[in-house]
């Protein structure tokens, strides 16, 4: 499984075709960094298949951000991940270590 | 009457950033709602129920000063009455959207979804009228947006897809109640209740509350008692545990998590209760109570469901006057009214064809002419005056005699 980060990632070079279609499934790209982000949610899924294929890997999926503590972590350490049936959206969760430290929503 | 008896109502979000889970959809909704200029004037919010649609529409509306005018499934929602009460609501801005407190109206309409049968014929078709020619933004939300009578719904409106909400935000919420309301909860236990809930917060509350609020602790031997998370408790099963509560709140989260019609479950009880109470005072006692569920159920009419506690709390206490008096009986379900409803449907049908046909000679409606002339057609008819009468009515001779036999039924 590879982990991107949904604010910025980079990606190999890819046909015309595919770089339309990533942009119509939802990704945002900038000249200046040569980085993709996740703009619109609406089609998560085929978003990650497709760039599951061009990065030739079985599975993709984004970052997490902790809503406790800000930070961002991959869904690879979370005991919960087997029965999450939400891998790849919403982007938002809480991290193992904040969950471990008993740390409570405001 | 205990104010808040229920956690999911004293802990329900009044700001967008307290509901939990589904940040990007969160995002979008309220992006569409504070748009000046919206590609489409409506939006659908969809997901499984207990994700949080209904609430952030509600924390949005308080925290950017709209009013909700709101239309629920268990409002008949055909095309006339969708245009009775969201017609007038969409067509006009309200005055005081020039003052900074108000932005106006926003109408809501839960559970479209469950807009079927013939009560609620052209109800689709009348919501996709009032959202083309709507001045104020229309929010719409259900549980299955892939049903084929919704497409033209979704053809006018953004889509915003809510989602289950993770163990870990269930676990981080069912925390900060067990801290407010002081008690001393294990972390399994917690962890439990979450993964029961199936992504349900408000299930995960309801648990929550009925297994730690009296003792203050909660351990995960508390938990054992957790059944699977059942949707959809039929009537039988509502009636029986609802007689069967051993505590008021036991009643009053049964109620909560049933998905029985209000109407038919305060006729239900309505029935049954002599069957429950044998003691005259005691049953007198249970019907004050349904009877003031039955007022504030006339009270919520359409939107004002903030009143469904109260609605709650009076039917649980007509279920625990005494809890110790339960004895296992059989119920009478469906209800007596709806059971007679049906036996006399084929009767109330002849007799709204024929007033149809007298109202038509006549020039009144077929409830005056059910009122003001069928007692008169009777007599002419039982007078032996049939000829002419039957003639210039048109009445056939299986409605004659229906109309000479009448009094028998």
């Amino acid at each position: 499984m590879v982990v991107l980060n949904k604010k910025a990632f980079r990606l190999p070079r890819v046909e015309k075709e595919n770089f339309i279609l990533l942009l119509r499934l939802g990704l945002e790209y900038s000249r200046e960094q040569g980085t993709f982000c996740v703009a619109s949610y609406n089609n998560i899924e085929k978003l990650t298949d497709t760039i599951a294929e061009i990065l030739n890997v079985d599975d993709v999926t984004f970052a997490q951000t902790c809503i406790l503590c800000g930070k961002d972590f991959p869904c690879t350490g979370c005991k919960y991940a087997d029965s999450c049936t939400t891998k790849n959206l919403p982007f938002h969760c809480v991290c193992p270590q904040c969950l471990r430290e008993g740390k409570t929503l405001e | 009457m205990k104010e808040d008896l229920l956690w999911v109502e004293k802990y329900r979000p009044k700001k967008i950033s307290d509901v939990i889970g589904n940040e990007e959809a969160k995002a979008a909704f309220v992006e569409w709602l504070k748009s000046k200029r919206r590609s489409k004037k409506a939006v659908l919010l969809y997901g499984p129920p207990g994700v949080g649609k209904t609430t952030i529409v509600n924390a949005a509306a308080n925290e950017f000063g709209f009013k909700v005018i709101e239309m629920n499934a268990s409002d008949t929602r055909s095309e006339k009455a969708i245009q009775a009460v969201a017609g007038p609501a969409t067509a006009f801005v309200a005055l005081d959207t020039f003052s900074s407190e108000s932005k106006g109206n926003i109408l809501f309409m839960d559970e479209v979804d469950g807009i079927a049968g013939n009560e609620d014929r052209g109800g689709v078709s009348a919501i996709v009228k009032i959202v083309e020619e709507s001045r104020v933004p229309v929010i719409m939300a259900a549980n299955d947006p892939d049903l084929e009578k919704l497409r033209p719904l979704k053809k006018v409106s953004t889509l915003v897809r809510f989602q289950q909400v993770r163990i870990p935000l269930i676990i981080a919420m069912l925390r900060k109640i067990s801290h407010r309301e002081h008690i001393e909860a294990e972390f399994e236990a917690l962890e439990r209740i979450a993964q029961n809930s199936g992504g349900d917060v408000r299930s995960a509350i309801n648990d929550l509350q009925s297994l730690a609020e009296a003792s203050k602790t909660l351990t995960l031997q508390d938990t054992v008692t957790l059944s699977a998370r059942n949707r959809d408790i039929s009537m039988d099963e509502t009636l029986r545990r609802y007689f069967s509560a051993k505590s008021l709140l036991e009643a009053s989260i049964l109620l909560s998590r049933s998905s029985v019609d209000y109407d038919d479950l305060l006729m239900a009880v309505g029935d049954n209760l002599p069957r429950r109470y044998s003691d005259p005072e005691e049953l007198a006692e249970a019907y004050d109570f349904v009877s003031r569920a039955d007022m504030f159920r006339g009270r919520i009419g359409t939107e004002n469901w903030h009143l469904l506690k109260y609605f709650y709390n009076s039917m649980s206490e007509a279920a625990a006057v005494s809890p110790e008096s339960y004895k296992p009986f059989s119920f009478i379900s469906p209800p007596i009214r709806i059971i007679t409803l049906f036996w006399t449907k084929s009767k109330r049908t002849m007799l709204d064809c024929i007033c149809g046909k007298i109202g038509q000679r006549c020039h009144v409606s077929r409830a005056s002419a059910k009122q003001d002339f069928v007692p008169y057609v009777k007599i002419m008819l039982t007078k032996k005056i049939t000829e002419p009468v039957v003639s210039w009515l048109g009445l056939e001779p299986d409605e004659v005699e229906f109309l000479t036999k009448m009094n028998k039924f």
